[in-house]
């Protein structure tokens, strides 16, 4: 057992791997990520009213009512607390589902190579799907409820995930490590689970940032296309009622109507989009802020700072070049370049192998 | 076998299109009749109109025929006739999509400028407050939804201050203007929503600019320029830059995409007449044909950019054309 961990050399020792993270991007993130998460959760408790409790139209901003009431009444504030509930809810529940989906799929199809095939071939055709347009057109049609808007983004969030962790799989695969590990007996079950699992979770990670983004947006989108449905409260809708309230442009109703949800997805996403840059930064050191600046006269002229070696720190995952929010670009059947790698996955996104 | 597998995309998304509009609930005649719901139409539809109105429109016919005319007909370049407008889904869709490319071409050309001179500049004085600051708000405003920000600019901009129109694409009253003038009212319009999608839609290539520099400014060659003695400027920019340039090309190609969709919740924002101001029209009529039209034209849009970054990479990239 002791003999596999010593192996273990081509992932960075856990602890290895904390610590410089943090630097403010990641904070201020994860703070304003936190607050949000926090505020939805509490929102029964800290909203100063029932959502659904009609109050008089059109209410000025007073201390029971501190952003006012929309034009049925509805208090704005709590709306807008308890539309945090829907909008976070259903954006964390569909990108945690589609990464982990993505992500058992793309273990079993870097792992097994028959199976591999197979998988990739769907995954390949749902990438060449451009799936913000389809979204909207089923949504047109079929006029879904959440759980069917759930299942839509769950539908068309899964590849991306299985196509990176597939290739993460498969540069891994054939590392010593894994090699060792079956030679001295462990089964696939367990090389998948302890070894396989923990080298994807950095390319996962950031998938499920992106697509946390990409869903607090279409819901919004499409709430503000009149797709939404009507009875959710959440953040799109809230806009949506606000955009096509007639005085919404020629009064200071924008101000506490259109202001506040949007802000907050705009927070919420902004959040999101600086934990997975900082993600970014931390496997490709080469992107971190804190390195010498290169250009800069002093460090040119002076010899033994050109000489100095690139900031220490892990190397990007073998075959993977990351680019924001959270893509990984990456196959292993080719030489890692981040060009190379934004043109593969970037395109058609066909199968090469 | 990717040639094959494209076409089966293209075959499945052609399906697809086909087969959602008949899955849905109602039809396109329930917006005629005053008595379905949401429907605000004077007309009272009795049955045998009905039947006549679904017999004319060929939508009493079983499925796979229907299905075998419909891709007869877009071998032709007949997407089918729009109930709503009473014309030719190709036709309203010529005429409403020169907006959006106009739209999408000014935007683009504007920031790609702007995403590569920011890249190259946070690069270049990585770790700075500049850098940071740049970082920070190109994503701040690529993280606000787009009709969000057209809302903004438009409530203060064209309503508060009055400096630009607040909406369409032309003044009414100038329809006979010519030359500057009719130049210059279509750019006056063209303005707001231009900003709101350059604001929203910088981010990408800011990013993927600022990464591939550093990335480049990294490698040995940079550091031989800077070691022989070259200007910073000449280093960043003549070195440096072009072999950055590589990732930003697919970006832009992929972005391209990602633009359609935002120039379409945009011009609802500024009902500029555009094929997204379209689309909600058409999603409040039901008008099938129109919104099948229209989404086969964006997808193919964007399926096409898609296929031109990858043909532009392995161009562009010598080492990807042995393989």
């Amino acid at each position: 057992m002791s003999g596999e961990r010593t192996v273990r050399s081509g992932t960075p020792a856990p602890d290895e791997r904390r610590g410089p993270t943090l630097n403010w991007l990641a904070v201020a993130g994860l703070a304003l990520s936190g607050a949000f998460v926090v505020l939805a959760i509490a929102a029964p408790w800290i909203a100063p009213h029932d959502p659904t409790r009609l109050f008089e139209p059109m209410l000025s901003p007073s201390r029971l009512h501190p952003l006012g009431a929309d034009d049925v009444g509805h208090d704005l504030l709590s709306e807008l607390l308890y539309g945090a509930r829907f909008s976070l809810g259903i954006s964390l529940t569909s990108s945690l589902l589609s990464t982990l989906i993505g992500a058992a799929l793309g273990l079993a199809a870097g792992y097994h190579r028959r199976t591999g095939a197979l998988i990739m071939r769907v995954v390949d055709v749902f990438l060449a799907i451009p799936r913000f347009p389809l979204i909207v057109l089923m949504a047109a049609f079929l006029r879904p409820g959440p759980a069917t808007l759930l299942l839509f983004f769950l539908l068309f969030g899964w590849p991306r995930t299985t196509r990176v962790v597939r290739s993460q799989v498969m540069a891994e695969r054939g590392k010593g490590y894994i090699e060792a590990a079956r030679l001295i007996g462990a089964s696939d079950l367990r090389i998948l689970t302890r070894h396989l699992l923990p080298a994807t979770a950095p390319i996962a990670l950031p998938r499920f940032l992106s697509e946390f983004q990409h869903v607090i947006v279409a819901e919004s989108g499409l709430s503000f296309l009149g797709l939404g449905s009507p009875l959710v409260k959440s953040w799109g809708m809230m806009l949506a009622y606000a955009s096509r309230h007639p005085t919404i442009l020629i009064t200071d109703l924008w101000v506490r109507w259109v202001l506040p949800p949007g802000l907050c997805i705009t927070a919420m996403v902004l959040a999101l989009a600086m934990i997975g840059v900082s993600t970014e930064m931390w496997y490709n050191p080469k992107l971190r802020a804190s390195g010498r600046r290169i250009g800069e006269r002093r460090v040119v002229r002076a010899g033994s700072e050109v000489a100095r070696d690139r900031p220490v720190g892990p190397r990007a995952p073998a075959g993977g070049e990351y680019d924001l929010r959270g893509s990984v670009h990456s196959d292993a059947a080719r030489p890692r370049s981040a060009a190379h790698a934004a043109a593969r996955d970037g395109a058609l996104r066909a199968a090469r192998d | 076998m990717k040639a094959f597998q494209r076409i089966l995309t293209v075959f499945l998304v052609l399906t697809l299109n086909f087969f959602l509009p008949r899955l849905m609930p109602g039809d396109p005649l329930s917006y005629l009749d005053n008595e379905s719901p949401g429907s605000d139409s004077p007309l009272l539809v009795t049955e045998a109109t009905r039947q006549k109105l679904l017999a004319y429109y060929g939508l009493d016919r079983p499925l796979g025929e229907q299905y075998v005319d419909y891709l007869r007909g877009l071998a032709r370049g007949d997407l089918g006739w729009s109930i709503y407008y009473n014309a030719p889904v190709t036709g309203v869709l010529l005429g409403r999509m020169r907006w959006t490319l106009l739209l999408m071409g000014a935007s683009t050309a504007i920031y790609v400028a702007l995403g590569v001179a920011l890249g190259v500049i946070s690069a270049w004085r990585r770790g700075s407050a500049l850098d940071g600051g740049l970082l920070v708000g190109t994503l701040a405003l690529g993280s606000a939804p787009s009709f969000f920000v057209a809302m903004l600019l438009l409530i203060v901009f064209a309503i508060r201050w009055r400096v630009f129109p607040i909406g369409g694409a032309s003044t009414p009253a100038l329809f006979h203007a010519r030359g500057v003038a009719r130049v210059a009212d279509v750019a006056a319009h063209m303005a707001l929503p231009v900003t709101a999608l350059v604001l929203t839609h910088t981010w990408g290539v800011y990013l993927t600019t600022r990464n591939a520099m550093l990335g480049a400014l990294g490698e040995d060659y940079a550091r031989t320029a800077f070691a022989k003695g070259l200007r910073e400027r000449a280093v960043v920019v003549r070195h440096v830059l072009p072999n950055a340039l590589l990732p930003v090309v697919t970006e832009i190609a992929l972005r391209l995409g990602a633009t359609i969709m935002g120039a379409m919740f945009v011009e609802v924002v500024f009902a500029y007449p555009g094929m997204g101001a379209m689309i909600r029209e058409a999603c409040l009529a039901r008008d099938y044909p129109l919104l099948q039209g229209a989404f086969l034209a964006t997808m193919a849009f964007i399926m096409l950019f898609n296929l031109a970054a990858d043909l532009l990479y392995s161009r562009l990239d010598p080492r990807l054309r042995a393989t």
